[in-house]
């Protein structure tokens, strides 16, 4: 089997598994418990936060509340830091942003949406001409989770905050973090991360934050994440997620030069009659969009799904049509006809030369012989 | 007191000499419905008897028993012994506690010392000494005390009239073979067949890999939607993915759904013949969607050659059909968003009135009776 649907969920790191599992088993205590063995776990979980934070910004500017996943990392940062005034956003955003902004829209919010350029990147132009005076809050993805696209959010933040310096900056990192080497600049007020996408577990995830950043809780109750999230932490998920994470930022760099040339590997198998790219240059290596004109997204998915290639799709068979075409796609500038053949491959470091091979020689296959059969 | 419920069933006491095979098939039905509850069915003179079950599984024993055709009605009453002091103790149990009401009395047991006009009057008699905010109103009360006084010795005491699903037991009319699509019409046609007894197993064909794995499963639960009315237990799925492909590649793309449906009706005849079904089932409604013309129809019709083609909704509007689908349960998963049908096979301009000759001449382009057995070789049976 070969999965090239790592942007979807990766493998858990065995190693990393290994280690964590004491917290599952002896080490089972609750955190926020009084008895030493509790106070110990306590401990263990914030060296894991600061651990996590040092990965990418300095601990002495930014902390970390931990969540139960990407989505609610999100969904504080927006519905906590965008309250008043108008909000601004991309087209390019995971609906865990997108679906969060139109709900505050819903309930009075004036929400602005940035245009994209062609590969999926925000258009910086008409993103900061969107921001005014009453602006509380901008969330751009860093990369695009359908296209890859990087958007350089360091930049973007300092330009947004010299357009207003009272507007909180908002990132979505879940599918650069651990992959694109990159550090927090004090311009950003907070960032979303999950474990899940780099060899960590489904259910955990965390908001990174500007240390002196003043936030409301989203979820009520016992006061756990200095009372920014309450609920016993997921204390096994959390150190399974230092573990990966530290694994991870130990190799960035000679995992993104392995991913990079594995990916153009991909790119220059992949027969050009038959796929257009629409990741542009400065896309992460991690994810490759492509589309084949006139052939159902999901049609090659389930056909490489029967000979075991396991591929991500920008496009469902939906009966209904607003939910056929991935949105994000179609708002970078896409036909219909282009946008119903879009596959995302996703790779990871765990991806060989052999299998970025063998997935091209299979898609050229199954494109090829159904574009014949529709021809 | 004991809490039984009674159970009426509809058309049966109008059935003559054969009146027994329909009872012993709606006896059956109601005793898998309620199969893993604890529980006693007994017949009695044009009724049934729920017994011995535990009290508080009673709305899942009466939300079950509402999906079984051939029940009118039901009550819940409780057994007392047939004296009247019992009786008085259960009517004022079963009593509302304010407005106007009638005792009405059936008096199976001729030999119990009053008639049901005295035991009407000396139990609502006492309920008014009981209670002051209880008047009698006999021609339009806002309730009624039914008393049923059985020859065994017992009375059945109950104030309410559970309507049931009406219709005839499921397996006494046949045995029939439902195209299933996915859509909101085709499980309601199974449902109204299955409602005049006949037995009903499903079909669906599919064209995965141009459709996907969810669409398949919403098939799939809407089969056991129907089969919750105990009226059949097999859906067959086949792939027609390969006809599909080769009406694209060498037919006229405006034929793709009436060829389709040809092939699809031969393959449920065949189905049908494997499975023993006297007649094929569809959803369609005149004139809904260009496959439903009666032109449309005809083309479709002509395939089978041995068995009857029933469909039920044909007179019937769009909302009719939907208002149908959500009383059976249906109807929220009917509109979940996954293609039965891929729409890249669908041309932009269905023919509306194919004639059967320009019909014929599009199909001969094609192998049929190998297209036909590549299909039947996809078959996967789901038992529901």
């Amino acid at each position: 089997m070969i999965y090239l649907d790592n942007a979807a969920t990766t493998k858990p790191d065995t190693e990393c598994l290994k280690a964590a599992e004491k917290y599952l088993n002896e080490e089972f205590y609750n955190p926020s418990a009084l008895y030493r063995d509790g106070y110990r776990i306590s401990k263990e979980l914030s060296s894991a936060r600061e651990n996590i934070v040092s990965l990418l910004a300095s601990p002495q500017h930014f902390d970390l509340i931990f969540t139960s996943c990407g989505t609610e990392a999100d969904n504080q940062a927006i519905f906590c830091g965008g309250r008043r005034g108008n909000i601004v956003t991309t087209f390019g955003e995971h609906s865990a942003v997108f679906s969060a902004v139109n709900e505050l829209r819903q309930r009075g919010t004036e929400v602005r949406f940035a245009a994209l350029n062609s590969d999926g990147s925000v258009n910086e132009e008409n993103l900061l001409k969107l921001i005014d005076d009453k602006t509380s809050l901008v969330s751009v993805i860093h990369v695009n989770n359908e296209t890859g696209a990087v958007n350089d959010v360091a930049k973007l933040a300092a330009s947004v905050k010299s357009k207003n310096k009272f507007t909180l900056f908002h990132s979505d990192g879940v599918q650069a973090f651990g992959k694109i080497p990159f550090r927090l600049t004090r311009d950003i007020d907070l960032y979303s991360v999950s474990a899940h996408k780099i060899g960590g577990m489904k259910g955990c995830g965390a908001l990174i934050k500007r240390k002196n950043l003043i936030l409301k809780p989203y979820i009520y109750g016992g006061g756990q994440e200095s009372g920014l999230r309450s609920g016993t932490e997921n204390v096994f998920g959390i150190k399974l997620f230092e573990y990966a994470s530290i694994k991870r930022y130990n190799n960035i760099s000679d995992n993104y030069e392995k991913v990079l040339f594995n990916r153009n590997l991909l790119i220059k198998n992949l027969n050009k009659s038959l796929f257009t790219k629409i990741s542009g240059a400065n896309s992460s290596p991690y994810i490759l969009s492509v589309y084949a004109e006139g052939v159902r997204g999901e049609t090659i998915l389930h056909e490489a799904d029967d000979r075991g290639l396991i591929i991500g799709t920008g496009s469902a068979c939906s009966s209904n049509e607003k939910k056929r075409y991935s949105r994000v796609i179609l708002a970078c500038g896409l036909s219909e006809n282009a946008a119903g053949g879009v596959l995302r491959l996703s790779l990871s470091p765990e991806t060989e030369q052999s299998d970025v091979l063998a997935a091209a020689e299979m898609l050229n296959e199954i494109v090829g012989n159904r574009k014949n059969m529709m021809a | 007191m004991e809490k039984v419920i009674i159970v009426r069933y509809s058309e049966i006491h109008l059935k003559g000499k054969n009146r027994g095979y329909f009872e012993r098939v709606f006896g059956i039905n109601m005793e898998k419905t309620l199969k893993g509850l604890k529980h006693e069915i007994r017949r009695q003179s044009g009724r049934y008897l729920i017994e011995n079950f535990d009290v508080e599984c009673i709305d899942d024993i009466l939300s079950r028993l509402k999906k079984v055709f051939g029940i009118h009605s039901m009550s819940v009453a409780l057994k007392v012994n047939s004296d009247m002091e019992s009786i008085f103790v259960a009517a004022k149990d079963v009593c509302n506690k304010t407005g106007t009401f009638k005792v009405v009395t059936h008096r199976a047991d001729k030999t119990f010392y009053l008639n049901s006009m005295q035991i009407s009057a000396q139990i609502g008699g006492r309920l008014l000494a009981y209670n002051n905010n209880l008047s009698v109103d006999v021609h339009s009360p806002q309730f009624e005390i039914n008393l049923d006084v059985r020859e065994n010795g017992t009375t059945l005491v109950f104030n309410e009239f559970i309507k049931g699903a009406g219709g005839m037991p499921v397996g006494t009319s046949g045995k029939g073979l439902l195209l299933i699509s996915g859509g909101i019409d085709s499980p309601v046609a199974g449902h109204m067949l299955a409602k005049r007894g006949m037995s009903v197993d499903c079909i669906h064909f599919h064209s995965y890999p141009y459709t996907n794995l969810q669409a398949r499963d919403k098939v799939i639960s809407l089969a056991k939607v129907l089969s919750g009315f105990s009226c059949g237990t097999k859906l067959h799925i086949v792939s027609v993915t390969r006809i599909q492909e080769e009406i694209h590649k060498k037919c006229n793309g405006e034929y793709m759904v009436t060829l389709l449906r040809r092939f699809m009706f031969a393959i449920a005849e065949k189905i049908a013949e494997r499975c023993g079904a006297q007649c094929l089932i569809t959803g369609e409604s005149l004139g809904q969607v260009a496959s439903q013309t009666i032109e449309g129809i005809t083309s479709s019709n002509s395939v089978v050659n041995s068995l009857p083609v029933l469909r039920p909704l044909c007179g019937f509007d769009k909302e009719e059909i939907i208002e149908r689908s959500r009383s059976m349960g249906a109807f929220e998963i009917s509109i979940q968003p996954y293609e039965d049908c891929c729409t890249v096979f669908l041309p932009r301009h269905p023919v509306i009135k194919p004639t059967m000759k320009s019909i014929l001449e599009e199909e001969a382009k094609l192998d049929v009776q190998t297209l036909i057995s590549e299909s039947l070789s996809t078959l996967e049976i789901v038992s529901l």
